[in-house]
């Protein structure tokens, strides 16, 4: 394969917790003092391993994913790489200049014009002073608010600004670009702009994008490797959809079976005890995880052991993670049965928009008595899909269903 | 288009105390120049006298000290016209005061700056030096003018070669302020209520230099320890070099630069040390 452009090795970075670092100079010099007879008693000060012994190579050309959970090490990895903050051991080297496509608009100074603060900009970037001036006119170009390049961006609107800061930016053509959470931030333009910007770069010879993203769908389509990151580790290495499927799957572990053996200690009252209760994906062939697509069935099975008779309803509840109330289905009645019961329900796929749900199971009496509320007791998360579609930002509404909508041109006579 | 060569670069665990990529901190001078003009620019937008304030700063503090220590506390200005007296000592410590204030604060006033991309963290205390260099030389000039229509008019003012030693003399002020700024801006990152202590602390140093007294006046018992103030040679042998009224302590203003040449020592190895491991803490 090509040459590597970024080799980092045995890179491990310590964030120290606690007492120590308080930034008041009286308790550092009693934890200085303590750390003599520390030593003799053997305690360890606590902390975390943001990072431990990572080894990589990331290779010319390459367009490479880092996926990961929270505090997994991506954003420390990346800031290493940026030299912003120092590893505790190992080495990286790497050749070329980097940018990263999140430093939009730092240092800009409010006073300064919009032609002033170009200057500023792309110097702070890295650019040459040279380099700035030859492109000074694509960049206003690109920006768009060559009106206004003679005032000060404090006069700008969010947007002007925003446009300009990214002019800036995407004229810096650098060696590697790192585009971490890009997705997260702006508008669609915005995203659009960050995203062409990205496969521009990687078309070209010579470049290298790193790329940082909770959208597995866009890893999946920009990415040529993957890496995902789990506790400061590296977890896996490889082809996109190999690493996020493997990712999706450790990290996505759904709630999506309980069951209880013994009636006595079963979740319940003395009318109602929960025996079980699962969510089972109708996963199409070699699909891991749930998406948009997979159709969802709800089994659960139930013990009746009311005395009094009455009718009774099993009702399904189903919430997104932000507490919006989805749907309330219920079963038809039942008239004085006892005993254990089973119930199911069917959500179809193309339904579910992407986002994390909850299910909670309730159960009526007579209409109107709650006898029971067996709360969140499914969890499970759906997530994105996407055949073809330049567009990867968030998905708006609640649910997704796959209704045809269709376009037809209406000649006149 | 442009097929500059691709910079190797690496990044290790541990910084040198003296590992200095001065070829690095050259390619970044363009940068150096940019943060001078904002600082320049920026500095003065919205005033209405604008680069005015260069000469009205000095001009003002000085009528201030006439009117004060000249001719309510009658300090002796050594025959010297009281303005010339002390405008020296003026722009030495406003100069020394301002390189001072911007450099101590490099960590704490760019930490959003210095999170997010990598430059060489030095190139914004010198940017400050330089912007601060600038104000400087216009004031000196203001000095120069005045000193000229002092040389015709009055007897007392007359120069001597040491004048050229000037640029020295500020160099050293400079290198003085980076040095202490630096090893400040360290530790203040770390621990905030130094900041308190240290603004205080320089309030009084500008006491304990000679600026609106002469060194003269100081008894002979403290006097050793008076000298030893880097600032104190600087500030005396301007005036000694302009008016030629007294000998210039050229002991004094050796053990001047040795004091300022381990100062800045510390501070570039204190800086270059911990410039990294600061933005886990800031």
């Amino acid at each position: 394969m090509s040459n590597s452009v970024i080799s980092i090795e045995n890179i491990s970075k310590y964030y120290r917790l606690g007492k120590t670092g308080s930034g008041r100079l009286r308790e550092d010099i009693r934890n200085w003092v303590a750390g003599f007879s520390k030593k003799k008693s053997g305690v360890v000060d606590s902390g975390i391993w943001a990072l431990k012994d990572i080894n990589l190579q990331i290779y010319e050309g390459e367009v490479i994913g880092f996926v990961g959970n929270n505090g997994a090490g991506k954003s420390t990895l990346l800031k290493i790489i940026c030299r912003i903050t120092a590893p505790n051991t190992g080495s990286i080297t790497g050749r070329g200049r980097i940018a990263s496509l999140l430093e939009v608009g730092t240092g800009f100074n409010g006073e300064l014009t919009g032609r002033e603060n170009i200057y500023l900009n792309g110097s702070i970037l890295g650019m040459q002073k040279k380099e700035i001036t030859a492109r000074f006119d694509e960049i206003v170009d690109f920006s768009g608010v060559e009106q206004f390049i003679d005032t000060p961006v404090k006069r700008y609107s969010s947007g002007m600004y925003t446009r300009l800061a990214f002019a800036v930016a995407a004229h810096l053509d650098p060696e590697i670009l790192i585009v971490d959470e890009v997705l997260a931030v702006g508008d669609a333009a915005f995203q659009r702009k960050c995203l062409g910007k990205m496969k521009e770069a990687a078309s070209q010879k010579g470049k290298t994008v790193l790329f940082v993203s909770h959208n597995m769908q866009a890893l999946q389509n920009l990415c040529t490797r993957a890496v995902s990151l789990h506790n400061g580790q590296i977890a896996g290495i490889g082809s996109p959809e190999k690493v996020i499927g493997d990712y999706l799957k450790r990290e996505k572990h759904a709630e999506t079976s309980q069951h209880f053996e013994d009636i006595n200690t079963a979740p319940g009252n003395n009318a109602i005890r929960i025996r079980s209760v699962e969510l089972k994906p109708g996963f199409l062939a070699g699909q891991q995880v749930i998406d948009i697509r997979t159709p969802l069935q709800i089994n659960f099975q139930f013990w009746h052991i009311d005395v009094e008779p009455g009718s009774l309803i099993a009702g399904v509840h189903l919430f997104d993670m932000t507490g919006n109330f989805i749907f309330d289905i219920c079963s038809e009645a039942l008239h004085n049965v006892n005993g254990l019961i089973a119930g199911s329900c069917s959500i179809p796929g193309n339904f579910l928009n992407d986002a994390s749900y909850y299910i909670s199971l309730v159960f009526v009496k007579n209409t109107t008595e709650r006898l029971f509320y067996f709360e969140t007791c499914l969890q499970f998360d759906v997530e994105d899909y996407r055949k073809d579609t330049a567009w990867f930002g968030k998905w708006h509404g609640v649910v997704r269903p796959d209704f045809p909508v269709q376009l037809r041109p209406v000649t006149h006579a | 288009m442009q097929e500059e060569e691709q910079v190797p670069w690496k990044i290790a665990s541990h910084s040198g105390w003296f590992k200095w990529n001065l070829g690095e901190l050259w390619q970044y001078k363009g940068l150096l120049n940019s943060f001078v003009r904002r600082d320049l620019i920026a500095n003065y937008q919205q005033t209405v006298l604008g680069p005015l304030w260069i000469f009205l700063q000095p001009a003002l503090t000085t009528l201030v000290y006439w009117i004060i220590f000249s001719k309510i506390a009658k300090v002796s200005t050594e025959a010297i016209p009281p303005l010339l007296f002390y405008l020296p000592g003026v722009i030495v410590w406003s100069y020394f005061s301002d390189c001072l204030n911007g450099s101590m604060y490099t960590f704490l006033h760019n930490a959003a700056l210095f999170g997010k991309i990598y430059f060489p963290r030095l190139i914004v205390p010198l940017s400050n030096i330089a912007s601060h260099s600038i104000r400087m030389g216009v004031q000196l000039l203001f000095f120069l003018l005045l000193y000229y229509y002092y040389y015709f008019t009055s007897d007392i003012v007359n120069p001597n070669l040491y004048v050229l030693l000037l640029p020295l003399l500020m160099l050293l002020a400079a290198l003085f302020s980076l040095g202490a700024g630096l090893i400040i801006s360290v530790v203040t990152a770390k621990y905030r209520d130094l900041d308190y202590t240290l603004q205080f602390l320089l309030r009084l140093f500008m006491f304990a230099t000679p600026v609106v007294y002469p060194a003269a006046i100081v008894p002979p018992k403290y006097e050793f320890i008076f000298w030893l103030n880097p600032l104190t040679p600087v500030i005396e042998t301007f005036r000694a070099a302009f008016f030629s009224h007294k000998p210039i302590h050229f002991d004094y203003l050796f053990i001047s630069v040795v004091t300022v040449f381990v100062i800045l020592c510390t501070g570039l190895a204190l800086f270059k040390k911990r410039e990294l491991k600061i933005m886990d803490i800031i």
